[in-house]
C-alpha cells in the first residue's frame, strides 16, 4: 500500500516534469495502474479488423432455419420409417401362382409398402374395373332411353293415336243445343 | 432397386483371359488397385448386405404375375355395345405394355451382347441384332406414330390403311 502510493506519486510527478508526453495525462495517472497501449496481448491473426456494415440476413437465415425445421419434422421420421420397412421386411420375391389360389389384389405388387398401401387404401383393379364397366352401363342405358324417346316424339306427332301431343278441348256436354231467343246466341 | 439380367438367359461366352506369366519381380499396379477396391468397397458392402438380408430372411413374402382372360376383340364387338368397347380397349392396352416390354427385352440383350462382345459385336452379335431390327420393325409399322392418345380403334385404322396399301402396292 505505501509501495503504490509512492509509484502514484512518482507518476503524478513524472506527469507534472512532462505533461504532454505519452501516458502521462491525467486519466491516466489518476487511476491504480497506467495502462500501456502499445504493448497488448491481444492476437487477431493478420489484418485489421474491421466492422463490416452489411444489410441484415436475419430474415433470410430466419426462413431458412425454418425451412429446414419444418421439412425435416417429417422427413426424418418418414426416412426412417422407410429405411426401417426396408431393412426389416424386405421386398417379395417372384414366385409362380399355385393352380387353385387366387392371389389376392395387394399380392400382385412387390414392395411392402405399396402392398400395404394397396391391401388398406386402395380397391382392387378388378373393382375398379366393374366400377367403370357400371357406370358405362348406366350412361348407355341413358343414351338409349334418350334416343328411344326422341323416337316416339317422332312417332306421336306424326301419327297423332298416342297420349303425347293431344291438345284438349271443352267438354262437349256443355254445348247448349236448345232453341235461342235471337240467332246469334 | 433394380435386378441383375437373369444370369441363365444370357449366358456369358468363356473368358479368353491368358494365365498370368510373371516375368518382373515388380508387383502389378492393377492386382494392387483391385486389392484396395476389394478391402475397402467390395467387402464391406457385400457385409452389409449379408446382414440385411439375414434380417429380412425371417419375414419374406412373395408376388404373383396376374394372368388376364381374353376378351373379345373390338372387331368381334356389335355397333354399340359399349363395354365390349371397353374391355377390348383395356385388353388392347395391356398388349400395348407387353409389346412394348417385349421390345425392352430384345434391347437389353443386344446391348448386354455389345457389352461383352467389345469391339467385334457387329460380327459376333449378328442374331440380337438382326432379332432387335426385326422387333423394333414390327413394332414401329404396328404402333408407330399412334402418339399419346393411342386406342384400340386408333390402331385398328392403322391396320386397316397398311392393309390397303399392301392391296395396293400388290394389284
Amino acid at each position: 500500500m505505501v509501495g503504490m502510493s509512492v509509484l502514484r506519486s512518482a507518476a503524478a510527478f513524472a506527469a507534472r516534469l512532462s505533461p504532454l508526453k505519452y501516458g502521462n495525462n491525467a486519466a491516466n495517472v489518476l487511476t491504480r495502474t497506467i495502462p500501456r497501449t502499445d504493448k497488448v496481448a491481444v492476437r487477431w491473426g493478420h489484418g485489421k479488423k474491421m466492422f463490416v456494415i452489411k444489410p441484415t440476413d436475419f430474415y433470410d437465415r430466419r426462413f431458412l432455419r425454418l425451412l429446414q425445421y419444418y421439412i425435416l419434422l417429417t422427413g426424418i421420421p418418414m426416412a426412417v420409417i422407410v429405411t426401417c420397412v426396408n431393412v426389416f421386411a424386405g421386398e417379395a420375391e417372384l414366385a409362380e401362382a399355385p393352380e387353385d389360389y387366387e392371389p389376392e389384389h395387394w399380392e400382385y405388387y412387390k414392395h411392402p409398402i405399396t402392398r400395404w398401401i394397396a391391401r388398406n387404401f386402395y380397391d382392387s383393379p378388378v373393382k375398379d374395373y366393374e366400377k367403370m364397366m357400371a357406370a358405362i352401363q348406366i350412361e348407355k342405358e341413358k343414351a338409349d332411353m334418350r334416343l328411344t324417346q326422341l323416337e316416339v316424339r317422332r312417332q306421336m306427332r306424326t301419327k297423332g293415336d298416342g297420349p303425347w301431343f293431344q291438345v284438349g278441348t271443352l267438354n262437349k256436354e256443355l254445348i247448349d243445343y236448345s232453341p235461342k231467343a235471337t240467332p246469334d246466341n | 432397386m433394380p435386378t441383375d439380367f437373369d444370369k441363365g438367359a444370357y449366358p456369358e461366352p468363356p473368358r479368353q483371359t491368358p494365365a498370368v506369366d510373371k516375368q518382373t519381380a515388380l508387383p502389378n499396379p492393377a492386382v494392387i488397385l483391385s486389392k484396395l477396391f476389394y478391402y475397402s468397397v467390395d467387402l464391406p458392402v457385400t457385409t452389409f448386405r449379408d446382414a440385411v438380408d439375414s434380417i429380412r430372411a425371417k419375414n419374406k413374402s412373395v408376388y404373383y404375375h396376374q394372368k388376364f382372360r381374353r376378351v373379345p376383340d373390338l372387331t368381334e364387338c356389335q355397333q354399340g355395345d359399349y363395354l365390349c368397347y371397353y374391355e377390348a380397349e383395356m385388353q388392347w392396352r395391356r398388349d400395348y405394355k407387353v409389346d412394348q416390354e417385349i421390345v425392352k427385352v430384345v434391347q437389353e440383350r443386344m446391348r448386354a451382347c455389345h457389352q461383352r462382345e467389345g469391339a467385334s459385336y457387329q460380327q459376333n452379335c449378328a442374331k440380337e441384332i438382326e432379332q432387335f431390327n426385326e422387333a423394333t420393325k414390327n413394332f414401329q409399322s404396328r404402333y408407330g406414330d399412334l402418339g399419346a392418345y393411342a386406342s384400340g380403334r386408333k390402331c385398328l385404322m392403322k391396320q386397316k390403311e397398311r392393309m390397303m396399301a399392301a392391296q395396293a402396292s400388290s394389284a
